[in-house]
């Protein structure tokens, strides 16, 4: 039935703990959990066994304590202490390690748990331990405190019933982000008004998306029927974020304890696994293969060398009464069993541990590197996890984003065109560039009165059309001093693009001054104050790659301002000088800059209203909200005229262009994958020498497809590719190949799609087998047009081709977070674009220059350092085990000891795995430096 | 062999002690926290001194050649040591129909009197030092498992409670007729019994030899593993009151020797047996002869007759029975391998050396770069 589906998806609150007027809805109690986070895995009871049971789920550790138990049954040449020992000691070593981690854990869950949080009980304010905190309490929070909890947000000591937060500790963003109170309730301000709120709220169960959150909230009056307001994600406060620039909030909790959504993201993620440590499984099957036939030999020698019965039971020798009498089949298999117990030091106990610690130990030597800390943002590299260490040494393939980790992501106004006249902020005389706010280069000839008309409409767009904050410093006379001083305010945006775009229309004389009351206002070039109520923001997201607002101006007149990628752009314009507007586009695209498109249309207020319902329906919907929405903004979004482009101009990361030099060198393929467009990739691409100018470049887009069918070109792309491979290698056989050409493929995400695509017969393989032929000969490849999921589809389709190569993913944003997850090594720029990416990654560096030393280097030396270990363990263990093989021939197959106990004890828990722990922590069998010097050291 | 030393002096401009920031930056940076730039010390930065041997034609052919010029003449010295031992082995199994000690092949424990043969033999040479007499046993697996562990070490130290109980690993060999064994366990029930006698026969006349039976066994083993049951007075009978002999003895344990400090399980030959031999062919120390006076070798060259009490069986299991002279030198025993081991590889070292320095001075010159610069 449905009421038992909606009880399913959503919950109801009853703020305050107060019931419903009666009759409204049926009352249905829900349970939920106290506000107790709870993130270790253990309690002090269920530690010995619940982390026995982990540790033996382990293969080698159940092997061992198989062999232990057979040594404490049968009649062992051994004494059981002998392997019980070294596997009480890894045990203990691993349950030590795991202990003091839990404990950690729970000292941190403890204090967090018993910190005090303010709360409103019968219209006083009373303080109680967060952890007694439950669902429908309304809790007050002051300025620089973390949300308890995830709140909704009902009111705040600033009249506009806003406040700031920063998510450093959840995401790493540490811009101010504004959160609104809900409209009904944003005048209560004290304790008493707060608890006369009769309301309930209903919203989804909890979700870990941190930044999607739907529900409602029905407010009730007096006896009126209820009023329903929806409640997004700008209402919702998230435990861990810290409230900032706000006196005190008043919320109410909806989400508790393990169910807020930060304790929900601290799942732990899927365990990647190294190649060195797979390879080491498989050696261990081998020498259990080798451990078993050596067992199997010596029982099957042994029955044959005592056939004889002199041999078996000399005079001096005889066996017991009860022995005599055992099953023939029974002693064989005892024996058996002996003589695996006899040879089971072959396998190496205490590698894992070994292991273990090397890599723990190891990973201190990547953080502790001087040349890997940046000054400037003072971050060093961050280990997340230090079992793909090695992994850093294999890589054959980097997958990177370019904005943010090829470019600095440092955005720069550079000129913006409307209807095809171009204005650079700045002006250029003499060679210096001045920076003037009035100066208005004007390249082309001066528009005329429309032009002037255009021009206008284009400046306030790009002052409207965004979700910058001003930082204002003092609030009392904030306004008065950016008055005063037109760039002494600070722009705060989550993009950069944004800030760069305000800051640069500034410089060509319209300020953004502050969004007050819904009003936004602007300062225009007469230095007169423009005021546009601000009525709906259809805000970015990256599929639709575009944002609109929708503004009332002090006329009266509804403008809708859409700015987007030019792509979102075009199709939805109707009349403007497009062809001017994308010929400038390109051209700038093809240096390498990031341009958007502006346009607007005129609303009329029917229009408008349309609009708005829609919206607000949209919006009320708790189920498939985002859904609604975007097909509400489809809708809307349509019928521009288009008013002209910006550019952006993204700086290339100091030595990326070294960097990439130095890992093609060391035979690493060097992927871009970006959202941008192609020609923008291309010419970073350019930049920063991937394509070089001998280049040749081989393109699979749309618009080639388009021309011809998808299986003409590629194999057209692969005729050409294969050809020169054939020549290729006639070359090196002849030494000739120092000038060889190579290849730089361009493909985009539709023609990718339409690669992954599996075609109607089911051979789908066809095509990607031969897309996999094309790339494996290019030197570089670039994808641009990339959705994120896109990303991660290239990685793992290079991932399981068939050479299984070893792939390393950089970025720094949210959109490269499936592609870090996807790659054997993900790697995190620690940048501008949160943190993300540097959270979800295995390893995190400040630049990407530093990825050069971090593969090349560090790199080379865990995977030699590792690679040497795991061979000496295993080269010891049979060194060890291999005399007291041969020693049984001269024993008479007696399952004799060759070694004293207590050697054998020690021999592996001490005497060979501790010297070589060293080693494996401090060998370079080439110096640093020589390795930075020459990366074809790398291959 | 080429050091390459490649310790590095911080002279890239940061001071060596240059440890994070100043103190007040770290504390009074508001909000900032303090910074976490790691520390430029040697271990941290990877930068430890270290050296690494580069194997090139410089460094490897000397090394060939001083390590040949070494164990060359190690090899000899050893050898010729080695060679100086004095050595006389005699097998007195009596497989053979010829043998004296035929008619003794098939002879059981319990034979009384005992089957006695004699053996004449010529030593060549003299034996100059003090000469130690073995018996050897081969094909007799004393490491077997089984025989290895029926023994109970608690009992031979002494141990009262142990001596009337003994351990179970002594199974078959724990109890005879309701009465515990001591000392227990099969290695002690298979000592070896034949009585061996050296006479030297000058001019038909059978001068006997002194056999010193002490001072054969280990010292720790004599004084602190063995010991004997303690209890009120020093007789042994007493003593091992309530216990019975080893099945395959003639005599109990607390009989073995006249002498007091040489009986019960403190006897020096009990001691030698008990301690097991790692391979089927063994020797055990059974006497000393001690060298009398410096005029005269211990042992001359010359006619000499041994004299054997034929207890112990061997001939069921395929076994050989052997009586050795032999003197030692500061390296032990005779042993030839060693010797011949640092010979070889001397020479190998030595042939190798000039193999490849015939190779690098003929091709040498074609490829010198080929090293990994450092």
């Amino acid at each position: 039935c449905a009421g038992e589906e909606n009880w399913v998806d959503s919950r109801t609150i009853y703020v305050g703990h107060r019931e419903p007027p009666p009759g409204t809805e049926a009352y249905i109690p829900q349970r939920f959990p106290d506000n107790r986070i709870v993130s270790s895995k253990y309690t002090f009871w269920n530690f010995i066994p619940k982390n026995l049971f982990e540790q033996f789920r382990r293969i080698a550790n159940f092997y061992f304590l198989i062999i232990f138990l057979v040594q404490l049954i049968i009649d062992t040449p051994t004494s059981p202490v002998t392997s019980g020992l070294p596997l009480l000691f890894v045990i203990t070593v691993t349950a030590i390690k795991q202990g003091y981690e839990d404990w950690l854990r729970h000292k941190a869950d403890n204090a967090m748990n018993q910190c005090p949080v303010h709360f409103i009980q019968h219209g006083k304010l009373v303080r109680k331990q967060s952890r007694k905190l439950r669902v429908g309490d309304i809790v007050m929070v002051k300025e620089d405190e973390t949300f308890p909890c995830d709140l909704i947000f009902l009111s705040s000591s600033r009249g506009d019933g806003t406040c700031f937060v920063t998510t450093a500790s959840l995401d790493g963003e540490s811009s101010h982000k504004t959160y609104y109170a809900v409209q009904d309730t944003k005048a209560f301000h004290n304790e008493q008004e707060i608890d006369a709120l009769h309301a309930t709220i209903e919203c989804e169960q909890p979700q870990p998306d941190l930044y999607k959150f739907v529900g409602r909230i029905n407010v009730y009056h007096d006896r009126n029927e209820p009023t329903a307001r929806p409640l997004g994600s700008e209402n919702l406060l998230l435990r861990g974020a810290t409230l900032k620039n706000t006196e005190k909030i008043f919320g109410v909790a909806i989400y508790t304890g393990m169910e807020t959504k930060m304790a929900l993201n601290y799942q732990a993620k899927s365990q990647k696994r190294s190649a060195v440590e797979k390879s080491m499984n498989a050696f261990l099957i081998v020498y259990l293969c080798i451990l078993i036939s050596k067992a199997l030999i010596n029982t099957v020698l042994k029955y044959v060398w005592q056939s004889e019965p002199f041999r078996d039971e000399p005079w001096y020798n005889q066996k017991t009464e009860p022995e005599r009498k055992r099953n023939l089949f029974l002693r064989a298999f005892t024996d058996f069993l002996a003589f695996m117990v006899l040879f089971n030091y072959i396998i190496p106990v205490s590698m894992y541990v070994t292991v273990e610690m090397q890599k723990f130990l190891g990973s201190y030597f990547l953080t502790w590197d001087e040349e890997m800390f940046d000054e400037d943002t003072g971050e060093g590299p961050l280990v997340n996890t230090s079992d793909l260490n090695e992994e850093l040494g294999q890589i054959e393939y980097v997958f990177t984003d370019k904005t943010g980790t090829l470019t600095e992501n440092n955005m720069e106004f550079v000129e913006c065109c409307i209807e095809g006249h171009v204005y650079v902020p700045h002006v250029i005389c003499n060679g210096q560039i001045i920076h003037d706010c009035t100066g208005i280069d004007m390249i082309d000839s001066s528009p005329g009165g429309s032009g002037k008309e255009r021009e206008e409409l284009f400046f306030r767009a790009l002052c409207l059309c965004h979700t910058v904050q001003v930082k204002d410093d003092d609030s009392v006379d904030g306004l008065k001093k950016s008055q005063l001083s037109r760039r002494s305010c600070i722009y705060i945006s989550s993009s950069p693009d944004e800030v760069a775009l305000v800051e640069g229309i500034q410089r060509l004389g319209y300020t953004y001054l502050r969004l007050k009351d819904n009003f936004m206002e602007i300062l225009n070039r007469e230095n007169n104050l423009e005021k546009f109520e601000l009525l709906e923001v259809l805000s970015f997201d990256s599929v639709r790659r575009r944002m609109s607002v929708i503004v009332k101006s002090s006329t009266g007149d509804i403008f809708l301002f859409c700015k987007g990628a030019d792509s979102s752009i075009f199709p939805r314009v109707k009349e403007g000088k497009i062809d001017q507007v994308r010929s400038r586009v390109e051209r700038n695209a093809v240096e390498g800059l990031r341009t958007l498109c502006v346009a607007y249309k005129k609303l009329t207020t029917e229009e408008y209203n349309k609009a708005q319902k829609l919206l607000q329906n949209a919006k009320l919907a708790l189920q498939d909200r985002e859904k609604k929405l975007a097909e509400v903004y489809e809708k809307i979004e349509r019928d521009f005229i288009l008013l002209g482009a910006t550019a952006v101009e993204d700086r290339l990361q100091e030595k990326a262009a070294d960097t990439i030099e130095a890992l093609q060198k060391a035979g690493i393929k060097v992927w871009v994958l970006t959202g941008d467009k192609m020609e923008t990739a291309a010419a970073t691409c350019y930049a920063c020498k991937l394509f070089r100018r001998n280049t040749q470049i081989l393109e699979l887009t749309t618009k080639k497809i388009e021309e011809q069918s998808l299986h003409d070109v590629l194999f057209d792309l692969s005729k050409t590719v294969l050809r020169h491979n054939g020549s290729l290698t006639r070359d090196t056989f002849s030494g000739l190949s120092t000038d060889m050409q190579d290849y730089g493929l361009i493909i985009d995400g539709a023609a990718l799609s339409l690669i992954m695509k599996p075609r109607q017969d089911g051979s789908s393989g066809n095509y990607r087998e031969l897309f996999l032929e094309i790339c494996r000969n290019c030197s570089a490849v670039l994808c641009c047009r990339m959705a994120p999921l896109q990303k991660a589809q290239i990685v793992k389709l290079i991932k399981l081709s068939k050479e299984h190569p070893i792939t390393l993913a950089i970025g720094d944003g949210a959109n490269d977070v499936s592609m870090i997850l996807e790659a054997h090594v993900g790697i995190g720029i620690i940048g501008k674009e949160g943190r993300q990416a540097a959270r979800n990654s295995d390893y995190a560096i400040p630049k990407f220059k530093h990825l050069k030393k971090m593969l090349l280097v560090h790199g080379h030396f865990y995977y030699v350092r590792i690679s040497e270990l795991v061979q000496y363990f295993f080269y010891k263990n049979v060194c060890f085990i291999f005399p007291q093989f041969l020693y049984q021939f001269f024993c008479g197959f007696s399952q004799q000891t060759l070694y004293d106990t207590a050697y054998l004890t020690l021999y592996n828990i001490s005497f060979t795995s501790l010297p070589i722990l060293l080693f494996g922590l401090m060998e370079q069998h080439v110096s640093a430096d020589t390795l930075k010097r020459e990366p074809s050291l790398y291959r | 062999m080429a050091v390459n030393y490649s310790a590095k002096e911080e002279a890239d401009g940061h001071p060596s002690g240059g440890v994070g920031v100043p103190g007040g930056a770290a504390v009074g940076g508001g909000g900032a926290g303090k910074t976490r730039k790691p520390d430029n010390t040697a271990f941290k930065q990877q930068r430890l001194p270290a050296w690494q041997p580069i194997l090139t034609a410089g460094t490897v052919l000397p090394a060939f050649f001083i390590i040949g010029l070494i164990f060359i003449p190690i090899g000899i010295g050893i050898f010729v040591t080695s060679n100086n031992i004095r050595e006389y082995e005699i097998d007195y199994t009596g497989t053979d129909p010829s043998s004296p000690c035929f008619k003794c092949l098939n002879v059981s424990w319990d034979s009384t009197p005992p089957c006695t043969c004699t053996i004449n033999f010529t030593l060549e040479h003299s034996f100059e030092s003090n000469v130690f007499m073995y018996y050897g046993l081969s094909n007799f697996y004393q490491n077997h498992r089984r025989y290895v562990k029926s023994r109970d070490d608690s009992q031979l130290n002494g141990d009262n409670s142990s001596l009337l109980n003994p351990s179970k690993e002594c199974e078959p060999y724990r109890t005879n007729e309701d009465k515990p064994i001591a000392p227990c366990g099969a290695i002690a029930n298979s000592m070896f019994n034949d009585t061996l006698e050296l006479y030297r026969i000058d001019n038909d006349t059978r001068i006997p030899i002194t056999l010193i039976k002490k001072g054969i066994a280990w010292w720790t083993d004599k004084n602190v593993k063995f010991r004997n049951p303690t209890g009120d007075g020093n007789n042994l009978t007493a003593l091992f009151q309530g216990t019975t002999k080893p099945v395959n003895w003639p005599k109990p344990v607390y009989m073995l020797d006249s002498e007091p400090d040489n009986n019960g399980f403190i006897n020096e030959d009990f001691i030698v047996w008990m301690r097991t031999a790692a391979l089927p062919t063994f020797r055990k120390l059974y006497r000393l002869i001690e060298r009398k006076d410096n005029m005269q070798p211990t042992l001359q060259a010359g006619k000499y007759s041994l004299d054997i009490a034929y207890n112990y069986p061997v001939h069921s299991f395929d076994g050989r029975k052997r009586m050795i002279l032999s003197t030692i030198s500061w390296m032990g025993g005779k042993n030839p391998f060693l010797g011949i081991a640092y010979i070889t590889v001397g020479s190998i070292c030595f042939f190798l050396g000039v193999v490849l320095l015939i190779i690098h001075h003929k091709y040498g010159n074609r490829n010198t770069s080929a090293d990994i610069p450092n």
